[in-house]
Parts: C-alpha cells; sequence; structure tokens
C-alpha cells in the first residue's frame, strides 16, 4: 500500500478550504434572497461540498497511515467524537429544558469543533508516542505558505466585509481574524519549543 | 518493551528514514519504537525481524521496558 503524502493532503484539504470560503462568501448570501425551493436547497448545501471532499481526504489519510499513525487519528477522532457528542448532548438538553436559547443553525459549528478537537486530541496523543509522532513526514505545505494563506483569506474577507457591510461577512471577518491570531500564536510557541529541544538535544537519527 | 532496533539500524548503516521506507512507516513510527515508547504489531515486528535477519526474540525484550 502506498504511503499517504502528507504535503498533497495538506495543499487538498487548503485549496476545499478556499472554496468552502468563496462558496460561504458568494453564494451563501444569496440563499435567503432565493424564491426557488429547488435552488435555495442546493444554494444551501453547497458548502458540504468541500467539507465532504476533506472528509475523504481525512479518510484516505488515516487508511493509507501506517500502524502507529491509524492509532494516532482513531484515538484522536475517538475522543474529538466523544466529547463534540456530549457537548451536543449537554447543549440539546439544556435547549429543551428551556434553560438556553438555541436554533438549528448551531449544527453548523459541529463539524469545525469535531475538527479542533480531532487536531488538538491528536497532538496530545502523538506526544506519547514522542514529540515527533505527530510532525509528518516532514512533507507538509511550508509554515510560512500556511500562515500567507490564512491571512490572505482573512484579508480577502475583510476586505468583501468592509465593502458590502454586510452582517454576517462582518462576523465571519472577525471569527477568521480571532482563528488566524490564535493560529499565529500556536504555531510561534510550537516553532520555539522546536528550537528550544533541538538545541538541548542531539539528533536521534544516524 | 526494550529493543534493539537503534543497534541493528546503525549496524547496517541505516538511517531512520532508510529504515521507514524499508518498513513501509513514517520516519516518526521507526522513532517512536527505537525510543521505547511505541511496541509494534506483530506483522511489523517479524518484518523487522526478518529485514535484519534475526529471530524476534533477540531483538525485542518484553522482560524490560524503557
Amino acid at each position: 500500500m502506498p504511503r499517504f503524502e502528507e504535503g498533497r493532503y495538506q495543499r487538498r484539504v487548503a485549496l476545499a478550504m478556499l472554496l468552502y470560503v468563496a462558496v460561504m462568501l458568494l453564494a451563501w448570501p444569496l440563499v435567503r434572497g432565493t424564491a426557488s425551493p429547488p435552488l435555495k436547497l442546493a444554494l444551501a448545501l453547497l458548502p458540504t461540498l468541500p467539507v465532504l471532499y476533506v472528509i475523504w481526504q481525512m479518510a484516505q489519510r488515516v487508511w493509507h497511515g501506517d500502524e502507529l499513525e491509524q492509532r494516532t487519528h482513531l484515538i484522536a477522532l475517538g475522543a474529538s467524537t466523544a466529547f463534540v457528542g456530549v457537548a451536543s448532548l449537554i447543549g440539546g438538553f439544556l435547549a429543551a429544558a428551556g434553560v438556553v436559547a438555541l436554533d438549528g443553525s448551531i449544527l453548523i459549528w459541529v463539524f469545525p469543533v469535531l475538527l479542533i478537537g480531532y487536531q488538538s486530541a491528536r497532538w496530545w496523543v502523538a506526544r506519547h508516542y514522542g514529540s515527533e509522532a505527530c510532525a509528518g513526514d516532514g512533507a507538509g505545505m511550508p509554515l510560512r505558505w500556511r500562515l500567507l494563506l490564512v491571512a490572505g483569506l482573512t484579508a480577502a474577507v475583510g476586505w468583501l466585509a468592509w465593502r458590502r457591510q454586510d452582517g454576517f461577512d462582518n462576523g465571519m471577518f472577525l471569527g477568521m481574524a480571532a482563528a488566524t491570531v490564535l493560529f499565529v500564536l500556536v504555531q510561534g510557541i510550537l516553532h520555539w519549543r522546536r528550537r528550544r529541544r533541538s538545541g538541548a538535544a542531539p539528533s536521534h537519527d544516524a | 518493551m526494550h529493543n534493539h532496533v537503534r543497534e541493528l539500524r546503525g549496524e547496517h548503516g541505516w538511517s531512520q528514514a532508510d529504515l521507514a521506507e524499508r518498513l513501509d512507516v513514517s520516519r516518526q513510527t521507526v522513532n517512536a519504537i527505537e525510543t521505547g515508547r511505541y511496541d509494534p504489531s506483530l506483522p511489523l515486528a517479524f518484518k523487522l525481524a526478518k529485514l535484519f535477519g534475526r529471530p524476534i526474540e533477540s531483538i525485542f525484550d518484553p522482560g524490560s521496558s524503557t
């Protein structure tokens, strides 16, 4: 079975995320103003296409991983699913009891929270198997390109929000800007820790 | 579980990446096995034994841990 290429996975996921943001900015705002039910349905479900593609890529990544990679992926997915499941159960009971007011649109957050939980849990599980276990094959998308992509996307959404003065765009921009700051902070801390560790210990590789 | 993978790899003059390629696993997995943080499955242990031309029990020592 051929080994999965981490770099190709990251490029494909980045492309799918670009498409997702483009759909959310360009097609999604048309949903409320569309009268035709089939078109409304198609527009409403359009953002799920890039997400389904990402899920397919994730499945391929797990399927083609070696035994340790599969182990870390599956433990992380299990932990994340349990967390999201319990959170949904608590939210559902509180909403049903009238303690908090939640509408159906909150379900949009299930998948992103699942992904964040999966990445965090995978990082935590991989630490158990050594600091390098979650580092991939070193063939991933370079950090500067990832940062540039995220910053470019945030800037594009900010520009659109400023031009259209739309509440949805503003909310999306603020969310993306906050996520960008968090992403840069986490990457900065990881980079600093790697440098400190590589300075303190010799490489194990022969 | 203690193992002699690092020493055997050194004897063959292979890097972790070389061994990973021969085993069809990632370099990170080789590193986790060598440091004793991960015990490989039976098929992978047999693959290692075949690659080094030694019996499994001379590579892995279940009696001690790292």
